[in-house]
Protein backbone atom coordinates (compact mmCIF):
# COMPACT_ATOMS: atom_id res chain seq x y z
CA UNK A 1 0.00 0.00 0.00
CA UNK A 2 1.23 3.48 -0.83
CA UNK A 3 2.36 5.71 2.00
CA UNK A 4 -0.19 8.33 0.97
CA UNK A 5 -2.95 5.71 1.26
CA UNK A 6 -1.74 4.75 4.71
CA UNK A 7 -1.73 8.40 5.73
CA UNK A 8 -5.23 8.83 4.38
CA UNK A 9 -6.36 5.75 6.34
CA UNK A 10 -4.77 7.10 9.50
CA UNK A 11 -6.49 10.45 9.17
CA UNK A 12 -9.82 8.80 8.39
CA UNK A 13 -9.43 6.60 11.47
CA UNK A 14 -8.74 9.66 13.64
CA UNK A 15 -11.81 11.43 12.32
CA UNK A 16 -13.87 8.29 12.94
CA UNK A 17 -12.54 7.79 16.48
CA UNK A 18 -13.31 11.40 17.20
CA UNK A 19 -16.92 10.89 16.08
CA UNK A 20 -17.12 7.80 18.30
CA UNK A 21 -15.97 9.89 21.25
CA UNK A 22 -18.75 12.36 20.54
CA UNK A 23 -21.55 9.81 20.87
CA UNK A 24 -24.19 11.21 23.19
CA UNK A 25 -25.30 9.80 26.52
CA UNK A 26 -28.59 8.50 25.14
CA UNK A 27 -26.82 6.33 22.57
CA UNK A 28 -24.34 5.05 25.14
CA UNK A 29 -27.20 4.19 27.49
CA UNK A 30 -29.00 2.23 24.78
CA UNK A 31 -25.82 0.38 23.90
CA UNK A 32 -25.39 -0.52 27.55
CA UNK A 33 -28.94 -1.83 27.73
CA UNK A 34 -28.47 -3.79 24.53
CA UNK A 35 -25.28 -5.36 25.82
CA UNK A 36 -26.93 -6.51 29.04
CA UNK A 37 -29.88 -7.87 27.09
CA UNK A 38 -27.44 -9.83 24.93
CA UNK A 39 -25.58 -11.18 27.95
CA UNK A 40 -28.93 -12.29 29.33
CA UNK A 41 -28.94 -14.86 26.53
CA UNK A 42 -26.22 -16.75 28.39
CA UNK A 43 -28.65 -17.58 31.19
CA UNK A 44 -31.34 -18.88 28.88
CA UNK A 45 -31.51 -22.67 28.67
CA UNK A 46 -31.11 -24.30 25.29
CA UNK A 47 -34.47 -24.36 23.55
CA UNK A 48 -36.16 -27.72 23.69
CA UNK A 49 -36.64 -28.08 19.96
CA UNK A 50 -33.02 -27.26 19.22
CA UNK A 51 -31.94 -30.15 21.44
CA UNK A 52 -33.76 -32.56 19.16
CA UNK A 53 -32.66 -30.97 15.90
CA UNK A 54 -29.82 -33.41 15.09
CA UNK A 55 -32.00 -36.47 15.76
CA UNK A 56 -34.88 -34.96 13.79
CA UNK A 57 -32.58 -34.23 10.86
CA UNK A 58 -31.29 -37.79 10.74
CA UNK A 59 -34.83 -39.19 11.00
CA UNK A 60 -36.01 -36.96 8.15
CA UNK A 61 -33.07 -37.99 5.96
CA UNK A 62 -33.78 -41.69 6.62
CA UNK A 63 -37.48 -41.20 5.83
CA UNK A 64 -36.68 -39.49 2.53
CA UNK A 65 -34.20 -42.23 1.62
CA UNK A 66 -36.78 -44.94 2.33
CA UNK A 67 -39.41 -43.13 0.28
CA UNK A 68 -37.05 -42.77 -2.65
CA UNK A 69 -36.01 -46.44 -2.51
CA UNK A 70 -39.56 -47.73 -2.24
CA UNK A 71 -41.20 -45.51 -4.81
CA UNK A 72 -42.31 -47.30 -8.04
CA UNK A 73 -40.26 -46.87 -11.17
CA UNK A 74 -41.36 -43.75 -13.01
CA UNK A 75 -43.53 -44.21 -16.05
CA UNK A 76 -41.36 -43.59 -19.05
CA UNK A 77 -43.10 -40.87 -20.96
CA UNK A 78 -39.95 -39.45 -22.38
CA UNK A 79 -39.97 -41.11 -25.83
CA UNK A 80 -43.37 -39.74 -26.80
CA UNK A 81 -42.51 -36.34 -25.42
CA UNK A 82 -39.29 -36.35 -27.37
CA UNK A 83 -41.16 -37.41 -30.49
CA UNK A 84 -43.58 -34.53 -30.10
CA UNK A 85 -40.76 -32.11 -29.72
CA UNK A 86 -38.97 -33.54 -32.74
CA UNK A 87 -42.12 -33.14 -34.82
CA UNK A 88 -42.68 -29.60 -33.64
CA UNK A 89 -39.10 -28.51 -34.09
CA UNK A 90 -38.28 -30.49 -37.24
CA UNK A 91 -37.29 -28.61 -40.35
CA UNK A 92 -40.43 -29.71 -42.23
CA UNK A 93 -42.68 -28.39 -39.50
CA UNK A 94 -40.99 -25.03 -39.49
CA UNK A 95 -41.35 -24.82 -43.27
CA UNK A 96 -44.97 -25.81 -42.91
CA UNK A 97 -45.53 -23.06 -40.35
CA UNK A 98 -43.87 -20.55 -42.69
CA UNK A 99 -46.22 -21.66 -45.51
CA UNK A 100 -49.30 -21.63 -43.33
CA UNK A 101 -50.83 -18.90 -45.43
CA UNK A 102 -50.38 -21.00 -48.56
CA UNK A 103 -52.08 -24.03 -46.99
CA UNK A 104 -54.89 -21.81 -45.80
CA UNK A 105 -55.40 -20.56 -49.34
CA UNK A 106 -55.38 -24.16 -50.66
CA UNK A 107 -58.12 -25.02 -48.15
CA UNK A 108 -60.20 -22.08 -49.30
CA UNK A 109 -59.82 -23.03 -52.96
CA UNK A 110 -60.75 -26.66 -52.21
CA UNK A 111 -63.79 -25.51 -50.27
CA UNK A 112 -64.94 -23.26 -53.11
CA UNK A 113 -64.41 -26.10 -55.60
CA UNK A 114 -66.55 -28.42 -53.46
CA UNK A 115 -69.31 -25.83 -53.24
CA UNK A 116 -69.05 -25.12 -56.95
CA UNK B 1 -22.90 -43.55 50.85
CA UNK B 2 -26.22 -43.87 49.09
CA UNK B 3 -26.91 -42.68 45.58
CA UNK B 4 -28.51 -39.39 46.62
CA UNK B 5 -25.56 -38.45 48.79
CA UNK B 6 -23.14 -39.32 46.00
CA UNK B 7 -25.01 -37.18 43.47
CA UNK B 8 -25.11 -34.31 45.95
CA UNK B 9 -21.39 -34.61 46.57
CA UNK B 10 -20.58 -34.62 42.86
CA UNK B 11 -22.83 -31.65 42.20
CA UNK B 12 -21.27 -29.74 45.08
CA UNK B 13 -17.74 -30.26 43.79
CA UNK B 14 -18.61 -29.71 40.12
CA UNK B 15 -20.90 -26.69 40.27
CA UNK B 16 -18.54 -23.98 41.56
CA UNK B 17 -16.03 -24.69 38.80
CA UNK B 18 -18.74 -24.57 36.15
CA UNK B 19 -20.17 -21.38 37.59
CA UNK B 20 -16.76 -19.77 37.76
CA UNK B 21 -16.15 -20.67 34.14
CA UNK B 22 -19.55 -19.28 33.12
CA UNK B 23 -18.87 -16.10 35.06
CA UNK B 24 -15.50 -15.71 33.42
CA UNK B 25 -17.08 -16.20 30.00
CA UNK B 26 -19.72 -13.59 30.79
CA UNK B 27 -17.07 -11.12 31.89
CA UNK B 28 -15.04 -11.70 28.74
CA UNK B 29 -18.10 -11.22 26.55
CA UNK B 30 -19.12 -8.11 28.47
CA UNK B 31 -15.64 -6.65 28.01
CA UNK B 32 -15.56 -7.53 24.33
CA UNK B 33 -18.98 -6.02 23.62
CA UNK B 34 -18.19 -2.91 25.64
CA UNK B 35 -15.02 -2.45 23.60
CA UNK B 36 -16.66 -2.90 20.24
CA UNK B 37 -20.17 -1.50 20.64
CA UNK B 38 -19.54 2.21 20.06
CA UNK B 39 -17.48 1.75 16.93
CA UNK B 40 -20.01 -0.82 15.72
CA UNK B 41 -22.80 1.71 16.26
CA UNK B 42 -21.05 4.38 14.20
CA UNK B 43 -20.20 1.87 11.44
CA UNK B 44 -23.81 0.69 11.29
CA UNK B 45 -25.06 4.27 11.44
CA UNK B 46 -22.92 5.28 8.47
CA UNK B 47 -24.25 2.28 6.54
CA UNK B 48 -27.96 2.78 7.27
CA UNK B 49 -28.05 6.56 7.96
CA UNK B 50 -30.22 6.20 11.01
CA UNK B 51 -29.16 6.09 14.66
CA UNK B 52 -32.13 4.09 15.97
CA UNK B 53 -31.94 1.53 13.18
CA UNK B 54 -28.20 1.23 13.80
CA UNK B 55 -28.80 0.67 17.53
CA UNK B 56 -31.23 -2.14 16.70
CA UNK B 57 -28.76 -3.74 14.32
CA UNK B 58 -25.95 -3.60 16.86
CA UNK B 59 -28.13 -5.07 19.59
CA UNK B 60 -29.24 -7.89 17.26
CA UNK B 61 -25.62 -8.61 16.42
CA UNK B 62 -24.69 -8.71 20.11
CA UNK B 63 -27.54 -11.11 20.89
CA UNK B 64 -26.69 -13.41 17.99
CA UNK B 65 -23.02 -13.44 18.90
CA UNK B 66 -23.76 -14.37 22.51
CA UNK B 67 -26.40 -16.91 21.55
CA UNK B 68 -24.44 -18.66 18.82
CA UNK B 69 -20.74 -17.99 19.24
CA UNK B 70 -20.07 -17.42 22.94
CA UNK B 71 -18.33 -20.80 23.01
CA UNK B 72 -15.79 -19.72 20.39
CA UNK B 73 -12.40 -18.31 21.34
CA UNK B 74 -12.12 -14.59 22.09
CA UNK B 75 -9.95 -14.02 19.02
CA UNK B 76 -12.78 -15.13 16.76
CA UNK B 77 -15.40 -12.83 18.24
CA UNK B 78 -14.47 -9.62 16.41
CA UNK B 79 -14.74 -10.94 12.82
CA UNK B 80 -17.78 -13.03 13.75
CA UNK B 81 -19.50 -10.05 15.35
CA UNK B 82 -18.89 -7.88 12.32
CA UNK B 83 -20.01 -10.63 9.98
CA UNK B 84 -23.32 -10.77 11.85
CA UNK B 85 -23.57 -6.98 11.81
CA UNK B 86 -22.77 -6.72 8.09
CA UNK B 87 -25.38 -9.39 7.34
CA UNK B 88 -27.85 -7.38 9.36
CA UNK B 89 -26.99 -4.23 7.41
CA UNK B 90 -27.41 -6.06 4.09
CA UNK B 91 -30.76 -7.46 5.18
CA UNK B 92 -31.80 -3.99 6.25
CA UNK B 93 -30.94 -2.59 2.82
CA UNK B 94 -32.86 -5.43 1.13
CA UNK B 95 -35.91 -4.68 3.26
CA UNK B 96 -35.59 -1.01 2.37
CA UNK B 97 -35.57 -1.83 -1.34
CA UNK B 98 -38.74 -3.91 -0.96
CA UNK B 99 -40.35 -1.26 1.19
CA UNK B 100 -39.50 1.46 -1.31
CA UNK B 101 -41.02 -0.61 -4.12
CA UNK B 102 -44.22 -1.01 -2.13
CA UNK B 103 -44.25 2.69 -1.30
CA UNK B 104 -43.79 3.60 -4.96
CA UNK B 105 -46.66 1.26 -5.82
CA UNK B 106 -48.95 3.11 -3.45
CA UNK B 107 -47.53 6.44 -4.66
CA UNK B 108 -46.34 7.44 -1.26
CA UNK B 109 -43.12 9.05 -0.25
CA UNK B 110 -40.48 6.28 -0.57
CA UNK B 111 -38.16 7.16 2.30
CA UNK B 112 -37.11 10.06 4.39
CA UNK B 113 -33.51 9.73 3.22
CA UNK B 114 -33.77 12.88 1.16
CA UNK B 115 -34.38 14.84 4.31
CA UNK B 116 -31.27 13.47 5.96
CA UNK B 117 -28.97 16.22 7.10
CA UNK B 118 -25.55 14.95 8.06
CA UNK B 119 -24.66 18.09 9.98
CA UNK B 120 -27.95 18.16 11.89
CA UNK B 121 -27.56 14.47 12.70
CA UNK B 122 -24.00 14.86 13.95
CA UNK B 123 -23.57 14.05 17.63
CA UNK B 124 -23.38 16.77 20.24
CA UNK B 125 -19.89 18.01 20.89
CA UNK B 126 -18.43 17.30 24.30
CA UNK B 127 -15.33 18.63 25.98
CA UNK B 128 -13.39 20.06 23.04
CA UNK B 129 -12.46 23.51 21.87
CA UNK B 130 -15.08 24.83 19.45
CA UNK B 131 -12.73 25.26 16.50
CA UNK B 132 -11.23 21.81 16.99
CA UNK B 133 -14.69 20.33 17.33
CA UNK B 134 -15.86 22.04 14.19
CA UNK B 135 -12.85 20.80 12.20
CA UNK B 136 -13.38 17.26 13.46
CA UNK B 137 -17.08 17.12 12.80
CA UNK B 138 -16.79 18.78 9.39
CA UNK B 139 -14.05 16.36 8.35
CA UNK B 140 -16.08 13.39 9.56
CA UNK B 141 -19.25 14.68 7.91
CA UNK B 142 -17.46 14.90 4.57
CA UNK B 143 -15.87 11.50 5.04
CA UNK B 144 -19.16 9.97 6.17
CA UNK B 145 -21.05 11.22 3.12
CA UNK B 146 -18.29 9.95 0.83
CA UNK B 147 -18.18 6.55 2.55
CA UNK B 148 -21.97 6.21 2.24
CA UNK B 149 -21.74 6.75 -1.48
CA UNK B 150 -19.27 3.90 -1.96
CA UNK B 151 -20.53 0.59 -3.37
CA UNK B 152 -21.62 -1.65 -0.49
CA UNK B 153 -18.69 -4.06 -0.56
CA UNK B 154 -16.12 -1.27 -0.80
CA UNK B 155 -17.82 0.49 2.08
CA UNK B 156 -17.71 -2.65 4.21
CA UNK B 157 -14.04 -3.28 3.42
CA UNK B 158 -13.07 0.31 4.15
CA UNK B 159 -14.96 0.59 7.42
CA UNK B 160 -13.81 -2.77 8.76
CA UNK B 161 -10.17 -2.21 7.80
CA UNK B 162 -9.89 1.46 8.65
CA UNK B 163 -12.46 2.19 11.35
CA UNK B 164 -12.46 -1.13 13.18
CA UNK B 165 -8.83 -1.93 12.41
CA UNK B 166 -9.42 -5.53 11.33
CA UNK B 167 -6.61 -7.13 9.35
CA UNK B 168 -7.19 -8.56 5.88
CA UNK B 169 -7.91 -12.06 7.18
CA UNK B 170 -10.40 -10.81 9.80
CA UNK B 171 -12.09 -8.55 7.26
CA UNK B 172 -12.41 -11.49 4.87
CA UNK B 173 -14.17 -13.52 7.57
CA UNK B 174 -16.42 -10.59 8.44
CA UNK B 175 -17.31 -9.97 4.80
CA UNK B 176 -17.56 -13.63 3.85
CA UNK B 177 -15.17 -13.31 0.90
CA UNK B 178 -11.56 -14.01 -0.03
CA UNK B 179 -8.63 -11.97 1.21
CA UNK B 180 -7.90 -10.98 -2.39
CA UNK B 181 -11.38 -9.51 -2.71
CA UNK B 182 -10.88 -7.56 0.51
CA UNK B 183 -7.67 -6.03 -0.84
CA UNK B 184 -9.36 -5.09 -4.11
CA UNK B 185 -12.43 -3.56 -2.46
CA UNK B 186 -10.32 -1.69 0.06
CA UNK B 187 -7.90 -0.31 -2.51
CA UNK B 188 -10.73 0.91 -4.73
CA UNK B 189 -12.49 2.45 -1.76
CA UNK B 190 -9.40 4.36 -0.64
CA UNK B 191 -8.76 5.73 -4.12
CA UNK B 192 -12.36 6.77 -4.60
CA UNK B 193 -12.46 8.46 -1.22
CA UNK B 194 -9.16 10.22 -1.75
CA UNK B 195 -10.32 11.58 -5.08
CA UNK B 196 -13.61 12.66 -3.59
CA UNK B 197 -12.10 14.26 -0.50
CA UNK B 198 -9.21 15.94 -2.26
CA UNK B 199 -10.08 19.28 -0.76
CA UNK B 200 -9.88 17.84 2.75
CA UNK B 201 -6.56 16.13 2.23
CA UNK B 202 -4.02 16.05 3.80
CA UNK B 203 -4.75 18.21 6.81
CA UNK B 204 -8.52 18.45 7.13
CA UNK B 205 -9.45 14.82 7.90
CA UNK B 206 -8.56 14.18 11.47
CA UNK B 207 -7.30 16.42 14.20
CA UNK B 208 -3.66 15.29 14.30
CA UNK B 209 -2.34 17.46 11.53
CA UNK B 210 -3.88 20.61 12.93
CA UNK B 211 -2.32 20.04 16.34
CA UNK B 212 1.28 19.88 15.14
Amino acid sequence: MKKSDEEFGRQAKEAFDSSVDRLDAAALSKLNQGRHAALGELDKPMRQWSRWMPATGVAAAVAVAVMVMQSPAPVNELPSAVTDMEILLGEDSIEMLEDLEFYSWIDTVDLEADVG
Amino acid sequence: MDVRTAVFAVSCTGTPRTEARALQKEQQLNQFLADVERRALRIAEIAVRDRDEALDLVQDAMIKLVRNYSGRSKEEWTPLFYRILQNGVRDWHRRQVVRNRVMVWFRRKPTEDNDYDAIAAAPDPTGRAPDEELANSEAMDSLEVAVRDLPARQREAFMLRTFEGLDVAGTAIAMGCSQGSVKTHYSRAVHTLRDRLEEHRPDSIGPAEGKS
